[in-house]
């Protein structure tokens, strides 16, 4: 059985293709989500094999979930849109496999044997655009930081925090998808920084350099991370 | 054979009869447990055949000394207040009571009394279905039974209760009291089964015809995108042959074949004249035509050797003018199935709404940029592929459903083909919104609460066509669609002086100003208020960001009296 992951932010969407998949007999739905917060915890939970993303979802969609992933996490993507003349074209143009809604059978079956043949990897780097904002759990809500606002992120065993002038948020991504794809720069083997807010930095002795940000708040850099902070700080 | 096993084979037997009559006429509307066409016509019909059936019931008994009959009238009156309610249960009831008096023996009075008081008892638990289970229930056999059983219990006590002397009558109870307990529960039973069988096929051809006109309206819809002609017609007619599996499919336009597939396209050939006459009358008349093959046969005019024998004819519509027709046939020696009859008529309007659609497509380049701003907004492919997807899966579980949102899709589409230019009234646009908001509530059934709050005064005022629906739909295309959790919206119609106000708001507060698409929407509307009506007059728009946003239109209210 190939496990899939479903997202979607309509109820009957979401219905529908489960539906769908259990007809083929060769997909099982292991876990449904609303929308592309929701999937960021459930891919890394159930590691499914395959993921089925629909296009246009509230506050982040198809394609900027797919930023906001860990390369090692994303398993092979089948995207299922409504109508968006300009997602098709760049899954067209990455030979990545889509399906229109309504899904009908015979293509879905299609999907699912190249899903058998072991054909289908996950998409492009290429596909995903650059991340504007970063998904952050409350303790009732969801709140979307812009980068501009975060002057640094912390990873401990609970997780990885984003340090704003205002707190720390919670969020579902790693440290490695922040660095690469948001462009805060590493200082720390569990410390990122936003070079942008950083307004002093302090060298230190036996114990390591530490950087403050404009709020006062401040991150050690550890040495083998230090010329290359100093190199982007402009500190020669 | 004991007398007890007598009495019941020959109380089951007649049972028999009565159920093989019901299992033929159950077919005709009559006695199909939805509101008819002809009210009253239905119920006489009804009345007659359950009172023969509740008589016949009283002469098919075996009638034993002193005139006691032990009989099957119960049914007749049982099956009447399931069907048709308390009322017809009553009326069968005195009908079949009334005739066994006529009978005479010594337990007639209780007979009458018992049959009218168990067509009224099936009346009360049709009434009882309908108000816990929606109209047009039916008690399943179990139920059917087991109330027969018990009124017929009843039915007995009354004969102890009534019939005099008291010695004989508790003999006689003895004596038919079980078998006719048995065989009128048997009988009820059956009536119930063969009601419910009939419901449930009606109910399958339902569901099977929306869900193959689904699928051929998502086939065709790009399809038709490039027009209806020549061109498009053999591909379309393909389309419909796969998914109905008839015999053979044309498509016509008013006077000539555009194409033919199927059996007979060896002589049916594209590009030749419509000479049937059946196709005259449907392109004639605007209506559908059907020749069924058994009482009118479809006889080909090109070729004598033809197979063909019956077709739907379905004309299609473009502006209210008949513009084609699509035909489907069925070869002798096979039967018409009612499956395709529904899927026939209904594909015409589905394919004319497509192609109204394609005829606004290629309107835009000609419409100037205002008017091309709110067509776009007008056909927007996400809204109905998404609402296709939402139909498609509610299918599934629940028919009746899935068929209003049908209705409402049409409902909104239709409203949305109207030229922009034409003046409405609140009522009419209030329609056009509510056809657009049961989509959405079924889509986002889970997170989506709307309100609203009209004043009735102001249903008749004039405002210009497309006020309103652009910007219920902005609060949901810009504001609400964005929103992680539950969302609502509220749409305000009120009075304040001389000034109608029209508020619609939005609990994302997701609006950021005059600059971006959703305000060019808010513009273009305000753009047209000031222009029809006057300058101080249009939109504003308010925000709290991250809890609310409300557009207000400012109208005339002494337009509601003009």
């Amino acid at each position: 059985m190939i496990r899939a992951l479903l997202v979607d932010d309509e109820v009957h969407a979401r219905e529908e293709l489960a539906a769908l998949l259990r007809e083929t007999g060769a997909v099982e739905v292991v876990e449904s989500c609303a929308d592309a917060v929701a999937a960021i915890p459930a891919l890394r939970r159930v590691r499914p094999d395959v993921l089925f993303l629909d296009v246009q979802m509230p506050a982040i969609n198809g394609f900027e979930l797919l930023a906001l992933l860990d390369p090692d996490e994303l398993p092979p993507v089948v995207f299922v849109t409504a109508h968006d003349a300009f997602a098709v074209k760049a899954f067209e143009a990455n030979a990545v496999d889509y399906l229109l809604k309504p899904v009908e059978p015979e293509r879905l079956a299609r999907t699912v044997a190249r899903l058998r043949q072991g054909q289908a990897r996950p998409p492009p780097a290429s596909l995903a655009p650059a991340i504007r904002r970063i998904p952050c759990q409350g303790a009732r809500s969801i709140r979307l930081v812009d980068l501009d606002e975060v002057e640094a992120v912390r990873s401990s065993e609970a997780g990885v925090y984003v340090v704003t002038a205002s707190g720390e948020h919670f969020t579902d991504l790693t440290l490695r998808v922040l660095e690469e794809r948001a462009g805060f720069l590493r200082v720390h083997k569990q410390h990122l920084v936003n070079v942008e807010r950083v307004v002093e930095l302090v060298f230190g002795d036996e114990e390591g350099s530490t950087v403050r940000t404009r709020s006062g708040h401040s991150v050690p850099v550890s040495r083998r991370f230090l010329p290359l902070l100093r190199q982007r700080l402009g500190i020669s | 054979m004991p007398i007890h096993l007598r009495l019941l084979v020959a109380n089951l037997e007649a049972m028999a009869v009565f159920v093989a009559v019901f299992y033929v006429l159950s077919r005709t509307q009559a006695f199909q447990p939805v509101p008819s066409e002809r009210p009253l016509r239905t119920w006489l019909l009804r009345w007659a055949f359950f009172s023969a059936i509740s008589m016949l019931g009283s002469h098919l008994g075996v009638t034993l000394p002193g005139g006691v009959i032990a009989n099957t009238r119960a049914v007749g009156a049982v099956a009447a207040g399931f069907v048709g309610g308390p009322w017809l249960g009553l009326a069968v009831g005195l009908t079949a009571g009334a005739h066994r008096l006529t009978l005479g023996g010594y337990t007639a009075l209780a007979g009458a009394i018992a049959t009218t008081m168990e067509g009224v008892v099936s009346g009360l638990v049709h009434v009882w279905l309908a108000r816990r289970s929606g109209p047009g229930r039916l008690p399943d056999w179990r139920l059917a039974a087991g109330v027969t059983a018990l009124t017929e219990t009843v039915h007995m006590g009354i004969v102890v209760a009534v019939s005099r002397p008291l010695a004989d009558a508790i003999q006689v109870v003895q004596v038919i009291g079980p078998s006719m307990i048995l065989a009128n529960a048997t009988g009820a039973a059956l009536f119930a089964l063969v009601m419910r069988d009939r419901q449930r096929l009606r109910e399958q051809v339902a569901a099977e015809s929306s869900a193959r006109a689904l699928r051929v309206a998502g086939r065709t819809l790009r399809l038709l995108a490039r027009g209806f002609g020549p061109a498009t017609a053999p591909e379309l007619a393909r389309i419909i042959r796969e998914e109905s599996g008839a015999g053979a499919v044309a498509i016509t336009d008013v006077s000539t074949v555009l194409a033919f597939d199927g059996l007979g396209q060896d002589h049916h050939l594209a590009g030749g004249p419509i000479v049937s006459p059946y196709s005259r009358r449907a392109l004639e008349r605007g209506e559908v035509v059907f020749a069924d093959g058994e009482h009118e046969h479809f006889t080909c005019p090109i070729d004598a050797a033809c197979p063909l024998d019956a077709v739907l004819v379905s004309p299609l519509e473009l502006d209210g003018k008949v513009i084609g027709s699509v035909q489907l046939y069925e070869p002798r020696h096979r039967r018409f199935r009612s499956v395709n009859r529904s899927l026939g008529e209904g594909l015409a309007s589905l394919l004319s709404a497509q192609l109204l659609a394609a005829r606004y497509e290629e309107a835009k380049g000609l419409l100037t940029v205002q008017e091309l701003k709110l067509v776009q907004a007008q056909v927007n492919p996400h809204f109905l592929f998404n609402s296709l997807n939402t139909i498609a899966a509610v299918l599934r579980n629940d028919a009746p459903r899935a068929r209003e949102l049908i209705l409402h899709l049409a409902a909104f589409f239709r409203k949305n083909l109207k030229r922009p230019a034409e003046v409405a009234t609140l009522r009419e646009e209030l329609e056009h919104v509510n056809a657009y908001l049961e989509i959405e509530k079924a889509r986002f059934a889970d997170r989506l609460t709307v309100e609203t709050e009209i004043d009735e005064a102001l249903l008749s005022l004039r405002l210009p066509a497309f006020t309103l629906q652009p910007l219920v739909e902005n609060a949901f295309k810009h504001g609400l669609a964005g929103l992680l959790g539950p969302g609502t919206a509220r749409i305000r119609a009120r009075r304040e002086g001389a000034l109608a106000l029209l508020e619609i708001e939005d609990s994302a507060g997701a609006y950021t100003g005059a600059g971006d698409a959703e305000g060019l929407g808010l513009k273009s509307v305000d753009t047209r208020i000031k222009n029809l009506i006057g300058p101080e007059y249009g939109v504003a728009v308010s925000c709290i960001p991250g809890s609310l946003t409300r557009v207000t239109v400012r109208l005339p209210f002494a337009e509601a009296r003009a």
